[in-house]
Order: C-alpha cells, then structure tokens, then sequence
C-alpha cells in the first residue's frame, strides 16, 4: 500500500510517492475540435479529486483517455506509471464507472457483474460480496431493464469493485442517486481513500463535491483552469461555486 | 484467454438474443421449405438435384442467422456501452475478438447444425405429403449436417469481424442479410464461373447443397471449406484491427 499519510498537493506529488495517475500535456483533438487542451495533473494516493466543469468540458474525454478507450493526439495518461492497456490485470488496480447505461438491458444484474468476473479472473463468490456491497443482491437476478438509474449506478459500482482495485474512477456517481444513496457514497468513497485507495470522480454538484472530494480540478473547455484543496477554502461549499461560476463562465463568454 | 472464451459464453447464455434468433430462424425455415415443396411440380419434386437445392435453404438460413449471432455478439456491446466495461477488464482488444470468434463459432455451429437438420426434416415431410419419394442417400445428409455446423460455425466467425469493423448493428445486420439474400444469389446466377468461390457458394459447397444455379457445379468442399476459413480469417483480421485502431465513444 502506499504511504497515504503524505499530504502534498496532488500536482507536485514528491517522487518518492508514485502518482497512482498523472496526466502529462494530455490533447485530443477531434478534426478541428479541442476537446482537451495541454492537461497535466496528478492524483496522490490515498486522496479524493474531483473534476469539475460544465458540459464539454472534457471530463469524460480525460477519463476516455486515462482508461485507454480512446488514444490522446499528444501528451500522455499513466495509471501506476503504465499507460491503462498495458496493465496486466487491470481490474485488479482500477475500477472505473463511465455511463450509468453501460448494461445490456435483457441480461441481470449478476449475470452482468459474472461476465465481468469471468473475463477478470475474479470468483464468483465476490461477485456475492460487492452485490452485498450495493445492497442489490435482492435484485441480482432481474434484468437490469427493471433497475431504477440509482440501482444501475450502484451495479456499475459493483462492477468497477470486483477486482478489489487501488484506483477507482467514477463519472458523475451520485447521479440518480437518492439523499441516502449519495450518503452512502460519499462515506465508502471516504473509506476508500482512508485504506490507501485514490478516487477520481467528475460531478456537477458542487456541495456534494465540497463535501466529499480532497481536490478540485476545474476544467473549462478543454483547459484545467484551477486546480484547490478544497480544506484550504474558507467555506467550502460556497468558495467553490463562486470560484467555479468565475473560472468557467468567464472562459465561456 | 479461456477467461475471455468463459465470459463470452455466458454473454452468449444470459440474454435471450439467441434464443430469439433460433426461434425466427425455425420460422424461416418452415415457410421457406414449405414454399418451394409446394411450388415445384411433381415431376421436379422427384429429382434428386431438386431436392438437393432445397435442402441448400437450410445451409442459407443457417448461415445468415450464425453470422448474425456473431455480428450481434460485437455490435450489441457497441449498442448498449458494455463495450465500454469489457475493454475496461481486458484493454487488449484482439484478445476480446479472438475470445467472440471462439464463443460465437460454437455457437454458429449449432447454428448450422440446426439449420440443415430442420430443413431436412422439413423436406422430408413437405415430400411425404406430396407422395413424392426421397432420393437423397445417408452420404448426402451426413455431409449437409456436418458441412452445415462447419459452415455456421466459419460464417459466425465472419458475423464478429464484420460486427466488430462497422459497430453499427443496424448496418451490420442489414449488410450481411442484403449480402446473403440478394448480391450473392444474383452473382451466383449471373457469374457463377467467379461467383462458385464466394462465401455463400462456399458454404454451399461445404454442405453439397445450395439453392442456385451454381449447385450443379458446386466446388469441392475441402476447397470450399479452405476459402470460407479464408474468409472468416480475413474477416476477423479486419475486425480486430479496426476496433484496435479507433477510439471508443
């Protein structure tokens, strides 16, 4: 496990920490589209960072990149010092969530979940423990065409946890969940982190980001236009609307 | 490797995708056979090459449906994201194809297998019916069932690298029913001196049994046999190398 009591701000992690991601002059451009502009970062292990930005901001396409579903036009995203598809078992360091809809709708819940398992090398048996995690296994044999939205976020989850990972990566995963799903998250994220593990997360909902995340990225078109410890902000909450309001509409117009 | 296979056969298992593609496909080959066994004379019914060719329905449909399944195996995922999780647990795409070609192929075998088996026993029904009596030999049937599994088995191998090429299941499930159905059949009785080694004709030769003018000059089926694996081969190729080269939305 790393050493998570080192509290250096993510973007200058000292070298003997390895970053559990970075991001090096990342770029993606789509024709003449930017969709990422020059984006360097770094997570520290044992931390939570939260992406931040309006639509089209290119969280997503950053999340794409890191997780080697698509190829940046320059720069680089590393996961424990390796670009993602050369890790040899990557479900075992990076669990990551990218759409609530990523299921077929005719297959259950865990038929989903022990494909997945299958294809990682993972037991079946701890396809029973993360169903037992989300509180699904009541559920587990329906098809996922019956979920509601929050159940098919926590069966993503539980997707993204089967290989019991050091890294987790979660687009916008409180949505659709319900006050008492997103306190639930908001604690296992904080446990998570606490035994050593790093959490990205790109949300909208800037108070629940206050109230979970340890580091900010904003992003703006492409560009990371600020990048805080959400400790250091005087009211979290409401420091971070006004600094995102500022960052991202003065961009825009 | 046996990984990936194991997690693609219990794709293949847990929805009900192919057991709807095995039910319209019993549909299709009960009107079909019972269309032609109604249609020819009496005189035309009795002739073993008659009976031949309709027995070639059932390398078509078994065919078409096993490059379906194969098709929908890649497609499907691209359809409804789980693209996204499978390339997440094995980022190395070639081995993700290879693992759907090895799955889908059983399955198309079964297919195939199928296929024959229940034009067969369509045929020989629709013939009692009519009084007419069978002339085909054990040989002929024991070559239609294992020609047809081959055959199935090689198209659903052609079904994942074309699926996997254009992504698109509309695109892919309407190419490859427009190529079966139509371009092939028209190059079979327009060219057939070209046309006998396309990948239908192929499959017919595997089988001793398809339903054109080219059955009369059928190529041998270890021929045939060679070009349809030469077929899936490239087929998969193509697949796997367009899916490693393009990024994933």
């Amino acid at each position: 496990m790393p050493d998570t009591t080192e509290q250096a701000l993510p973007a200058a992690p000292p070298r003997r920490v390895q970053p559990a991601l970075s991001a090096t002059q990342l770029t993606k451009r789509y024709g003449d589209v930017v969709a990422l502009d020059d984006l360097s970062f770094a997570l520290a292990p044992g931390t939570i960072t939260a992406f931040l930005g309006p639509n089209g901001a290119g969280k997503t396409t950053t999340l794409r990149l890191v997780l080697g579903l698509a190829e940046p036009t320059a720069g680089s995203a590393l996961v424990f010092g390796r670009p993602y598809r050369a890790l040899a078992a990557p479900s075992r360091r990076v669990g990551a969530v990218l759409e609530s809809g990523d299921f077929d709708p005719g297959r259950s819940g865990r038929n989903h979940l022990r494909a997945l398992a299958l294809a990682a090398r993972v037991g079946f048996d701890r396809v029973e423990e993360v169903l037992a995690l989300v509180e699904l296994t009541a559920a587990a044999d329906r098809r996922v065409r019956t979920y509601s939205l929050g159940m098919r976020q926590r069966l993503g989850l539980a997707g993204a946890l089967l290989g019991d990972p050091e890294l987790l990566i979660l687009d916008e995963p409180a949505n659709g969940l319900d006050p008492a799903g997103v306190h639930w998250l908001r604690g296992f994220l904080r446990q998570f982190a606490e035994g050593g593990g790093t959490v990205l997360i790109s949300s909208h909902v800037l108070a629940e980001v206050a109230q979970t995340a340890d580091v900010v990225l904003i992003l703006s078109r492409g560009h990371l236009v600020a990048q805080q410890r959400v400790g250091e902000l005087p009211d979290p909450a409401r420091t971070l609307e006004s600094l995102y309001l500022e960052l991202t509409t003065s961009e825009a117009s | 490797m046996t990984a990936q296979v194991r997690s693609e056969l219990l794709k293949q298992r847990s929805t009900r995708t192919n057991a709807a593609l095995l039910a319209w496909m019993l549909g299709l080959v009960a009107l079909v056979v019972a269309l032609h066994v109604l249609s020819f004379g009496i005189d035309d019914l009795s002739r073993e090459s008659n009976q031949m060719k309709i027995l070639g329905l059932g390398t078509t449909i078994g065919a078409l449906f096993a490059a379906l399944l194969g098709a929908m195996s890649i497609t499907g995922e691209f359809r409804n994201g789980t693209i996204r999780p499978t390339l997440l647990v094995t980022p190395r795409r070639t081995r993700v194809i290879a693992a759907k070609v090895v799955a889908s192929m059983l399955a198309g075998a079964g297919i195939g297998l199928v296929a024959e088996a229940l034009t067969a026993g369509a045929e020989a029904l629709g013939l009692a019916a009519r009084g007419v009596q069978i002339e085909l030999t054990a040989g002929d049937y024991a070559q239609l069932l294992a020609g047809g599994a081959a055959a199935g088995a090689l198209f659903a191998a052609i079904g994942v690298g074309i699926g996997a090429a254009v992504r698109s299941q509309v695109a892919a499930v309407v190419g490859l029913c427009v190529w079966l159905l139509f371009v092939e059949p028209l190059l079979l009785s327009d060219v057939p001196s070209a046309a006998k080694y396309a990948p239908e004709a192929s499959a017919g030769a595997i089988a001793g049994a398809i339903q054109s003018q080219v059955a009369d000059t059928l190529i041998a089926p270890g021929l045939g046999l060679l070009l349809l694996a030469v077929y899936a081969a490239l087929a998969g190729l193509a697949g796997s190398a367009l899916i490693t080269r393009r990024d994933v939305g």
